[in-house]
């Protein structure tokens, strides 16, 4: 447990050996050289002893048993006498360790001596004897100082450069045992990368010892996979120029050698981790032409979170290029069968009839939304198997969707566009493009509860709680009424001696007992639509099984156990029958209600799957990891069609736009993502939330995105704005006082952000649409007197 | 024994991060093993990071569990999916307290001046005795849900239950906005809610609740001073059995002294809920005509001080006002009085400020007008509406009395039913005079001349006058012709008259 051991005898291979083979121009060669010159000239009488008592030194020795375990520092501290004195800058004789090897075994007391070198070259006899804890803070300051005195246009895809090595050097003097050496490294250099990889970095300072290195899983990331970034060709030129030679570098008259000894240790320092951990994706586009964010889009340990492309072991680093193999996806809405096509149409006309208003208002394709251009719908043949007849229920549900359509808000954020605020239209236009927000406040709940959500006909509210329970609420006041447990099967013929077994008595809320750990996700099953109340709840939570729950008998019908552990996340698909669970096993798993085995794994993330979302044509399914990916898996072949890389932090929550052309994601980096779906590719991203992001909601139009947070905010997006900064003409919703983000840690909003409702002391766990475009938030208000 | 370059070697022990080598030799001592610095160097750094990653996992739970702040219970799911036996006994519903050594042991073990202060968890001893004798368990309410308005139509209502908007300072109307009637808004006091944090949870209060909280409200925003000149104004106004000459001296600072601005809206409120408490069990006791009549003196003793900026709060005045005038049944020993009081009071309203405040005095009118002519009042108003024509001025009591018909709608009212009652008719007979006598000419001599009723221009005054006033007051007038021309508007001016009745 003292540090001494793991750096002789586990330090991987894959990271020592390239360092011996482009070693050559290191200084340890040259330290080898300048040692051995010492010994030679002294005849060896000191060094000997020492590196003697070393080797030969038994267990009966007990001040040879304390050298006996030494370390890398140890003997560079022994060396380090012999180093220092003789210093003969620009001698820079090249050696590799078998010249150092033979030349020492040449001078005498040979096996000793081979023993200690053949020893030693298990780690890289020049990296021990190079070791000095100076070198890499040297170095990367050097390359800091050298980063921020460069051209302004090759700043920003030099930045990026920066994190990787600091990474890499801080694991390396952890991994040596310097951990003072290592923890000051961090208290220098972390203040200045904070702003974009406070996570990482978070992380990283905990490690503390070898063993950590070893067992930590970010950290055997950074040294198995390569760390990738993009750098155009001319900036990589000056990288290599600068890494190389030293040219560029830091400004006039800046203190001390740069060009001297230590200034060449310290690239030395870099260019290994550069070589071997880094790859850079040299592209012909210069940076000023991205718009600032596209780093986080491609840079990082991309590799893993990528998965295979079928079958071929070639890696892609490219989240882009990984996409586009995937070939294109059927994101039009999903067909509906024939027969209940035709059904829905004779009983629209009825209803039409019967209300006297023409038919034309409850056509068809008003619910339907129509196949836009650039995307395929699938067919009946890409579905996932349903049941073949439909029900009067699957009937209602379509014709109230068409009375939904009509009777829906319109909601076009678009309008407010150059809108001035001062004219006198403002407010109307404004009034037409924003929504209406109903809150629904819990109050007095003792632990919390995670999870909320409404029914489509806005008559049922289920929450979660943290004490196990599921609570039921009836928002229009009606009672909730089980069945009575105490009837005989045989009595039941008809929908009348079914209602006869109902309970007596009732009251608007109801309780759900059945989980053993607080309950993280509830919905409700999407079948009976806006037309009735739906019959189904499910549940997901920490004890590792998801439950279905009867609305009917008000009881627990089904536990679907398969993940061992917590399941964060439960949505049923669009068409019903199917759902889907996330949990931190890592896997999201698709279900099927008529089997306890679930019929699908998603398997891939490297971190929990936090959450999970239908495509509104159930032929996808998106999930959101730890690992700050979200991604696009087909429902039935189980494999991962798109990958979305950009989030700096878990990514908690997604919404896809009822069209099934965007993806919104909202990470714990407080940023909420548009990706366009189809092509994989980021369409913009924004800011304004100031604490997590707890949930998204798209309006029926796709126009407008809404979500909530634990900043106790309500926020609405615009869709279809590009976004950015803020412009100063923009007064109505950002703040005046906008700072650049991570400069001064105050969030700007960007620009698409239309409006913001606070509430008081409530944060929004849920955000959801009716199908007429009204809004329903629901959130816990937290008093002030607890903590 | 890791060797150190110079410069770290100073922060040997404390750069190992929060988790210091010390806490690990502490815990050493407790179990009487005895470790070298390295080994709980070593130890302290991989404790630290145990516990970073258990930490990280609670972080997990906490997230999925939508809360900012971790609770042991994040912590006993991540020790549970680490496959780590949780820590028992710490439950979110009493969260442990630590406590601080003191400071004496800390310098005995570890021997060094930086070391952190060492904290435990109390450890409380309870009687069990005591605790069945005497504790009382408390059910938790119940979660409910409350439904507001957060947004409509992308507009956030004011309502209580969404929180006040923030102050931009772009050119959002400033609060000092006047309004078009040319009142400044009154900074009332501001929302219960707001101030004890109640907040959504109960909307409707009863008056006592509203009473109690209102005292925990003045309590919090006034100083200390004023607080206690509050309490001790109220209490030797209220209840008007008390202390004559104390009242006497309250008046009076209330009258003069300076820097009461800060209180205005409270004894504002006050004097308001007083006026309601006393009229709404009928006012019929002696002792609500005291109330009353101390009211009065106190709002009249705010609008006589010079020093208090009154004006944004006279929309709150008028209403005890006006009910004092107004109202119905006041008790009988004090009805007149009370009356008098408050027309005087509204009198001195309106000469101060209807200047600042145009529209102020034809409102009043309108209102007192409206107590005077419409019918089904009692008596008891249409004296106090009387009174208050008087208050408001000459013009005002030809108007109500003369133009509109007043005189004459009391005056059928006193005739049509002798019967009635003789004490109130006397009253009403009484006011009607008095305002008559406002529009009476100053005579040099208690003489005066009757009507001659055989002058043809004197008979129509005459008949003008009963048509005007009726019969029961234009009997008692015509005694003095002086007088009856100058309620008709005449200056002896035939032709005017002329012009007048055709």
């Amino acid at each position: 447990m003292s540090g001494s051991t793991p750096p002789t005898a586990s330090r991987s291979p894959s990271a020592s050996s390239p360092s011996q083979t482009q070693d050559t121009i290191t200084n340890g060669a040259d330290v080898d050289r300048l040692v051995l010159q010492y010994l030679r000239a002294k005849g060896h009488n000191v060094a000997e002893k020492a590196l003697l008592s070393e080797i030969e030194g038994s267990s009966s020795d007990a001040k040879n048993e304390g050298l006996k375990t030494i370390n890398a520092e140890e003997l560079v501290k022994t060396l380090a006498v012999f180093v220092q004195k003789p210093s003969r800058p620009g001698d820079n004789a090249l050696k590799e360790s078998s010249t150092v090897l033979s030349e020492l075994s040449a001078m005498g007391n040979p096996p000793a001596l081979q023993t200690l070198i053949s020893n030693i070259s298990s780690v890289g006899s020049e990296e021990i004897l190079a070791e000095d804890p100076l070198d890499k803070p040297e170095g990367f300051r050097e390359l800091v100082a050298w980063v921020e005195g460069s051209l302004d246009m090759y700043r920003p895809e030099f930045r990026p450069i920066l994190f990787p090595i600091f990474c890499h050097f801080y694991l390396d003097l952890i991994q040596a045992g310097r951990k003072d050496a290592a923890l000051q490294f961090f208290a220098t250099f972390a203040p200045q990368l904070e702003a974009a990889h406070s996570a990482t970095l978070q992380r990283l300072s905990t490690l503390l010892l070898p063993a950590h290195v070893q067992n930590d899983e970010l950290a055997q990331r950074f040294r198995d996979e390569k760390y990738f970034i993009r750098i155009s060709r001319s900036g990589f030129g000056l990288l290599l120029g600068w890494l190389t030679e030293g040219i560029g570098g830091e400004a006039m008259g800046a203190g001390y050698g740069f060009y001297g000894e230590k200034g060449k240790r310290g690239r030395v320092a870099v260019m290994q981790v550069v070589n071997n951990h880094l790859r850079f994706d040299v592209t012909s586009s210069t940076s000023a032409s991205l718009p600032p964010n596209t780093w986080e889009e491609s840079t990082g340990l991309t590799s893993s979170l990528i998965p295979h492309a079928n079958g071929t072991q070639s890696k892609i680093y490219n989240p882009q290029a990984y996409n586009i193999s995937k070939g294109d996806l059927k994101l039009g809405p999903a067909p509906i069968p024939e027969e209940l096509r035709i059904e829905t149409e004779r009983v629209a006309r009825e209803k039409a009839m019967l209300e006297g208003v023409p038919a034309s208002q409850y056509d068809i394709s008003l619910a339907r939304p129509q196949v836009q251009s650039g995307m395929v719908a699938p067919t009946e043949a890409d579905m996932l198997p349903l049941p073949p007849n439909f029900k009067a229920v699957d009937v209602e549900r379509e014709v109230s969707a068409i009375r939904d359509a009509r009777k829906r808000i319109r909601l076009e954020p678009s309008t407010l566009n150059g809108l001035d605020p001062t004219s006198s239209q403002a407010s109307a236009i404004r009034a037409r493009a924003l929504p209406s927000i109903c809150a629904y406040t819990l109050h007095d709940v003792p632990e919390g509860a995670p999870c909320c959500t409404f029914s489509q006909d806005s008559s049922l509210m289920a929450v979660g709680f943290s004490e196990s329970y599921i609570r039921l609420w009836n928002l229009k006041g009606e009672k909730l009424r089980g069945m009575r447990s105490d009837f005989s099967a045989t009595s039941i013929r008809d929908s009348t001696s079914l209602r006869k077994i109902k309970e007596k008595k009732g009251s608007s809320t109801r309780k759900l007992i059945g989980h053993s750990g607080p309950v993280y996700s509830v919905d409700f099953d999407p079948l009976s639509g806006s037309a009735a109340p739906p019959k189904y709840l499910l549940s997901a939570s920490a004890d590792g099984t998801s439950r279905l729950w009867s609305m009917d008998t008000m009881t627990d019908l089904v536990a679907f156990r398969g993940h061992e552990n917590p399941v964060w996340d439960v949505k049923w698909s669009p068409l019903g029958t199917y759902f889907a669970t996330a949990s931190r096993d890592r896997t999201a798993r698709l279900w099927s209600t008529d089997r306890i085995a679930c019929v699908r794994i998603y398997a891939g993330h490297l971190g929990d799957v936090d959450c999970v979302r239908f495509h509104p044509n159930s032929l996808y399914l998106a999930t959101g990891s730890s690992d700050w990916t979200a991604r696009l898996w087909d429902v039935q072949k189980g494999s991962c069609v798109r990958v979305f890389l950009g989030h700096q932090g878990p990514v908690s929550t997604l919404a896809i736009s009822p069209d099934g052309r965007y993806l919104a994601s909202a990470g714990e980096d407080l940023a909420i993502n548009l990706w366009d779906v189809g092509s994989g590719k980021r369409i913009k991203k924004m800011t304004g939330h100031t604490a997590s992001i707890y949930s998204l909601a798209f309006s029926a139009e796709s126009s407008l995105l809404l979500s909530g947070g634990a900043d106790w905010t309500v926020r609405c997006w615009d869709v279809r704005n590009s976004g950015g900064p803020p412009s100063k003409r923009d007064t109505t919703t950002s703040s005046n006082n906008s700072h650049k983000f991570g400069e001064e840690g105050i969030i700007e909003s960007t620009s698409d952000m239309i409006s913001a409702f606070p509430t008081k002391r409530t944060p929004i766990i849920n955000v959801q649409f009716t199908p007429r475009n009204l809004c329903l938030v629901g959130g816990i208000y937290q008093s002030p007197e607890t903590r | 024994m890791a060797t150190k370059p110079p410069k770290a070697r100073t922060g040997q022990l404390h750069h190992t991060g929060v988790y210091k080598a010390d806490s690990i030799k502490d815990l050493a001592e407790m179990l009487n093993i005895n470790i070298s610095d390295a080994i709980a160097t070593a130890l302290a750094s991989d404790v630290e990071y145990r516990i970073h990653q258990v930490v990280e996992e609670a972080a997990k739970f906490m997230r999925h569990g939508r809360r900012t702040t971790m609770s042991t219970s994040d912590i006993e799911q991540a020790l549970r999916v680490l496959n780590i036996e949780p820590l028992y006994g710490h439950t979110t519903h009493n969260p442990p307290t630590f406590r601080r050594a003191a400071p004496a042991y800390n310098a005995a073990s570890s021997g060094s001046a930086i070391s952190g202060a060492v904290y435990f968890v109390e450890d409380e001893e309870i009687d069990f005795d005591r605790v069945l004798r005497e504790e009382k368990i408390i059910m938790p309410k119940g979660v409910s849900w409350t439904a507001h308005w957060l947004a409509v139509e992308g507009v956030q209502p004011l309502t209580p239950e969404n929180p006040p908007p923030v102050p931009r300072d772009v050119d959002v109307s400033s609060p000092e906005t006047s309004k078009p009637n040319g009142v400044v808004a009154a900074p009332s006091a501001p929302p219960l809610t707001m101030i004890n944090g109640t907040g959504i949870a109960n909307n409707i209060k009863k008056p006592q609740q509203q009473q109690q909280t209102q005292q925990h409200l003045v309590k919090q925003v006034l100083s200390r001073e004023l607080q206690l000149y509050y309490t001790r104004l109220t209490s030797s106004l209220l209840p008007p059995s008390s202390d004559f000459a104390k009242r006497t001296a309250a008046l009076a600072s209330l009258r003069s002294d300076a820097g009461l601005q800060a209180l205005l809206p409270y004894l504002i409120r006050w004097v308001g809920e007083g006026v309601v408490g006393a009229l709404k069990e009928g006012g019929q006791t002696e002792s609500d005509g005291k109330v009353l009549e101390v009211l009065m003196e106190v709002i009249g003793s705010i609008l006589e001080n010079n020093t208090l900026f009154v004006e944004p709060y006279l929309h709150q005045l008028l209403p005890p006002l006006l009910s004092t005038l107004l109202h119905s049944s006041l008790p009988r020993s004090h009805s007149t009085q009370l009356r008098t009081i408050s027309s005087q009071t509204l009198s001195g309203l309106l000469t101060k400020h209807s200047t600042t405040y145009p529209s102020l005095s034809p409102r009043i009118m309108k209102t007192l007008l409206l107590a005077l002519i419409s019918p089904g009042k009692s008596k008891g108003t249409r004296e106090g509406a009387i009174r208050g024509l008087i208050g408001v001025g000459k013009e005002a009591v030809r108007k109500g009395l003369v133009e509109s018909g007043g005189a004459k709608v009391v005056g059928s009212e006193v005739q049509g039913h002798e019967m009635g009652d003789w004490v109130e008719d006397e009253a009403l007979t009484k006011s009607i005079m008095d305002a008559l006598r406002v529009l009476r000419p100053p005579s040099d001599s208690e003489m005066s001349e009757a009507l001659n009723l055989s002058n043809d221009a004197d008979l129509h005054i005459s008949t003008r006058l009963r048509d005007v006033l009726g019969e029961y007051f234009a009997q008692k007038v015509e005694g003095d012709a002086a007088w009856a021309r100058a309620i008709l508007g005449e200056n002896n001016n035939d032709n005017l008259v002329m012009g007048h009745g055709s």
